[in-house]
């Protein structure tokens, strides 16, 4: 019977990768199993917008061929679904009932976008943008110099409006307290960012004049919402309206799993959390910062990247703590435009 | 944009698997598109074993199952985790997505999809209870779910269903409304494959496509060729030709006998052969066997008569229900002393058609018995067919003789330049004659003269090559490059279709390569696959034998080396095994050298 060690990944983004390559690298006779949500293997979604430049060929945007994970004996379990964790026995239960004994686990998970609790009657008439089939449908129902209303504006959003702009497409912003997140951007500052997304070909309209919304509409039966009405009585008209309200730990499987949550799993500075044979990477995490005394999020591509490597370290043996690596700061640039560093990620 | 895409559905007895892939093969032939189709299944009823529908959709008509699927359904975890590979990359794995019981981990078929592979996780039991109030609809909504995902008309499929299930009460509405939910399913889900249906070529003039099988082409064959007598015991796998023949030969105004055993059907058959009736009878490997005498018989009274043998495993009762082409010998050489019979071997199901027509022009042209060698893979797999709107086959090849008038003393076996002499028929003034099985002189009577046992020994023999130029009939057909090739293939029966696609894909890595089709094996095609033999630098002979039985009448008839490769996998031949074969040959796989 092999002793080899069972690694299990939950999640098959960044962190969930890098976390899988530094594993095999550490521990090259353990088993590692990464289970995702996702029918398509790893890619990365800042790369979504090239839909809109016609690239419809999702093989084309996967980071790791089919043969990355062969030749590094990950098993990747797509579309599968994790609804349990038992820490005592060491188990997750997928939705198909399925056990899974586990070693050690990693919960890399990630996050889903939010949608605040006044919308979510609207949540079928609105576009989502996370995943590439919802880019793609986006793509295909946007016409040709079509109109977008972008809800919120968080990072994915704007980097999103800045390709849609370069095709010829207008974006009517909606601004609100989410916009730019994850970034925080002061009162003071925020006029001068406003301006930059101006300068950039946005039509930026701030909610707070607009007043609350009174409903959002679409243009007949079966089609997306396309005009937002405000109690004020003004209205805004487009083609499509897409939310971008930042995102929410995805966690579900996490409660009752004996492991402490708060907005994310609270884990340590070495990224473990309250049971010692799971770890936590990702924008799921609040990790303990003693500079501030509290547990914070972090994100950003590289950030989470070096979070999934600094976890799969500290499961084969190291004791390290976390140091965050990404600026995180919105910049603005010399000719008045914004921005982030989220954005480089090439 | 061409269409060439095999779906996979596996399942367990009793899921629904078969009707499934039937229900699809007859909606996709509806559509317009050409469609080949092999089910395996175990021989217990329900509950036991495992059962796999294939079937492929093409523009063209292919002749062979491809090795890999571009879509596999599974119905049944336990029984399709293993052919989870048979799905090719960037092809479509669909799956239930829940369980009725916990499962310990590797239960499930998610677990075993390859990073390549498309996963699309479906709640089948869920849509079946939904739509219908219960879960016995699942392959039913697996139906409408490829053809929702695939952005196919439902229309057709609903027809196929009626059709399917028409006067079974409300199973037709039931499973109507399971079809819709998996069809709406489908259409709902957005695909990541990259599989492909391109519009359905055109319908030929002159011609409509039917969806049948081998054993049904037969019957067809039979019919359009005018049947008047068939007598038959029941032998898997050639049962179906009886239980179909039974149904459609009384509006035809002919008649069918269920006889007591093999050897009362082959003589009975002979029977009505001499009484001038265009009969046949239909069996396999065992009932060959009971039957050999009786053909020795029929070869030495000269009387026409049609013997259908679909091949079966072997030898004795065998493997019924598995596939081989191990009655080849049998079935040229079986029975005592030289009795030459002709042996015609379809490669299709539109061959079964023509070689039952042509069998019975030529038992009758050339006074002989005739066997149509049929296997199970044949017998049993279903082909979109162009059948002419008129049949090609000629209604009467008999050559009778003239006996008005005529003196005592007719010469039934008149030694003649072809060997072919005019018969007379029961009844018919004047042509009277001794018909035995003893050697005889050409009136029929008894003779052991060394010289009239010669002269009657040739004119059996000789008479039997005008077959080779019968009309309207190809012996054997040349595919793939002309001229100097680096290996040719030559292949009989239902392993021609792997053959070929093995030459093709061969061809496409640049070897050059042509393969023959030799329908004909008694008399042997010499001339022609000799001709063929010297444009080839190697030769591979693949079939499903142990012996390598058609390379050996190959050899006796033109001798040279060749490449035997002989499986006995119980199934039809694979492709990639073929080509490897082919590549080998061809130098282009370089063997480990010897320590």
């Amino acid at each position: 019977m092999s002793t080899a060690r069972h690694h299990v990944i939950i999640g098959s983004g960044v962190a969930g990768n890098q976390a899988a390559e530094t594993l095999r690298a550490r521990d090259p006779d353990s088993r590692i199993t990464m289970v995702t949500v996702s029918r398509l293997p790893f890619f990365n979604r800042y790369d979504l917008p090239r839909v809109f430049r016609g690239e419809r060929d999702w093989r084309r945007f996967v980071i790791y061929p089919a043969e990355y994970y062969r030749r590094n004996r990950i098993a990747l379990r797509r579309a599968t679904q994790v609804v349990a964790v038992d820490s005592i026995n060491q188990a997750l239960t997928l939705q198909h009932k399925e056990t899974i004994h586990f070693d050690t686990l990693l919960v890399a998970s990630g996050a889903r976008p939010y949608l605040p609790e006044e919308l979510t009657e609207y949540r079928p008439l609105l576009l989502g943008f996370g995943a590439f089939h919802e880019a793609v449908r986006v793509a295909d129902a946007l016409p040709k110099k079509g109109h977008v209303i972008m809800l919120g504006g968080d990072t994915i959003g704007l980097d999103l409006a800045r390709t849609l702009i370069e095709l010829r497409h207008r974006v009517t912003l909606l601004a609100d307290n989410h916009t730019f997140w994850p970034h925080e951007v002061s009162e003071d500052d925020r006029p001068r960012y406003i301006e930059a997304l101006r300068n950039m070909g946005f039509d930026v309209v701030e909610a707070k004049e607009r007043g609350c919304l009174a409903s959002i509409s679409q243009g007949a039966p079966g089609l997306p919402a396309r005009r937002l009405v405000f109690k004020d009585g003004s209205e805004l008209h487009g083609d499509l309206v897409m939310p971008f309200f930042g995102n929410v730990p995805i966690l579900d499987f996490m409660i009752g799993s004996g492991v402490d949550i708060e907005r994310g799993l609270l884990v340590r500075p070495n990224l473990r959390t309250t049971n010692e044979n799971i770890y936590a990477a990702g924008d799921n995490c609040q990790i303990w910062t003693d500079s501030v005394r509290h547990y914070c999020f972090y994100h950003g591509w590289k950030n989470v990247r070096a979070m999934g490597e600094l976890a799969a370290r500290n499961i084969t043996g190291a004791d390290e703590a976390w140091a965050p690596i990404h600026d995180e700061s919105l910049r603005l640039t010399a000719d008045g435009k914004i921005l982030s560093p989220f954005w480089e990620y090439q | 944009m061409s269409t060439d895409v095999q779906i996979a559905i596996v399942g367990s007895a009793g899921d629904g698997t078969i009707a499934a892939g039937d229900i699809l093969r007859r909606a996709m032939a509806e559509i317009g598109y050409r469609v080949i189709s092999f089910d395996l299944y175990p021989a217990e009823i329900r509950g036991f074993g495992k059962c796999i529908a294939r079937l492929r959709v093409t523009d063209e008509q292919a002749y062979s199952l491809k090795q890999q699927s571009d879509i596999l359904v599974s119905l049944d975890d336990s029984h399709a985790i293993p052919h989870v590979g048979e799905a090719r990359e960037w092809g479509a794995v669909i799956y239930e997505t829940h369980s009725v019981n916990p499962l310990p981990e590797g239960a499930h078929l998610s677990g075993h999809i390859d990073p390549g592979q498309v996963p699309y996780n479906v709640p089948i039991r869920e849509l079946a209870e939904k739509s219908t109030g219960s879960a016995r609809s699942r392959n039913i909504v697996i139906v409408g779910y490829i053809i929702g995902l695939m952005r196919l008309p439902v229309e057709p499929v609903l027809r196929a269903l009626v059709g399917k299930f028409k006067g079974k009460g409300d199973i037709a509405q039931k499973n109507e409304a399971a079809l819709r939910a998996g069809y709406e399913e489908g259409l709902r889900w957005f695909r990541l494959d990259d599989i492909e249906f391109g519009p359905p070529p055109a319908q030929e003039k002159g011609a409509h496509v039917e969806m049948i099988s081998g054993n049904a082409a037969i019957v067809r064959g039979a019919l359009d060729a005018g049947i008047d007598n068939f007598f038959g015991y029941p032998i898997t796998p050639a049962t179906s030709i009886m239980e179909r023949l039974a149904s459609e030969m009384p509006r035809h105004g002919a008649r069918l006998v269920q006889t007591e055993d093999e050897i009362a059907a082959i003589s009975a058959t002979l029977g009505a052969g001499y009484a001038g009736a265009r009969a046949a009878t239909a069996t396999s490997g065992p009932g060959l066997s009971l039957m050999a005498e009786m053909l020795g018989f029929g070869v030495i009274a000269e009387v026409p008569s049609v013997v259908f043998v679909s091949q079966r495993g072997g030898p004795s009762t065998g493997m019924p229900t598995k596939h081989e082409q191990s009655d080849l010998n049998m079935a040229v050489f079986g029975g005592h002393g030289d009795a030459p019979r002709i042996v015609i071997a379809p490669t299709s199901v539109e061959g079964c058609y023509r070689c039952a027509g042509r069998a019975f022009e030529m038992a009758e042209a050339y006074q002989t018995p005739v066997i149509v060698l049929l296997d199970l893979y044949l017998s049993n797999r279903y082909e979109t067919v162009p059948f002419p709107d008129r049949p090609p086959f000629d209604a009467d090849t008999n050559r009778y003789a003239d006996t008005r008038g005529g003196a005592a003393g007719f010469q039934r076996y008149a030694l003649t330049v072809d060997g072919v002499s005019p018969r007379s028929i029961p009844g018919q003034a004047g042509g009277m004659h001794v018909a035995t099985g003893l050697e005889h002189n050409e009136l029929g009577r008894p003779n052991d003269q060394p010289d009239m046992h010669l002269a009657q020994s040739r004119k059996r023999h000789e008479k039997l090559k005008a077959a080779l130029s019968h009309p309207g009939f190809e012996p054997a057909k040349r595919f793939g490059d002309t001229g100097q090739v680096e290996v040719g293939l030559v292949a009989w029966g239902s392993s021609f279709g792997e053959c070929l696609e093995a030459m093709y894909l061969a061809q496409e890595e640049g070897i050059r390569c042509a393969a023959v089709k030799v329908v004909m094996v008694s008399p042997f095609p010499v001339d022609f696959v000799a001709t063929f033999l010297a444009d080839c630098k190697e030769v591979l002979v693949p079939e499903v034998n142990y012996q390598g039985q058609f390379a050996g009448i190959l050899q006796m008839q033109v001798p040279r080396a060749v490449t035997r490769m002989t499986r006995i996998p119980c199934a039809p031949l694979r492709v990639e095994e073929i080509l490897d074969e082919i590549r080998r040959l061809a130098g282009r796989i370089v063997e480990p050298q010897a320590a």
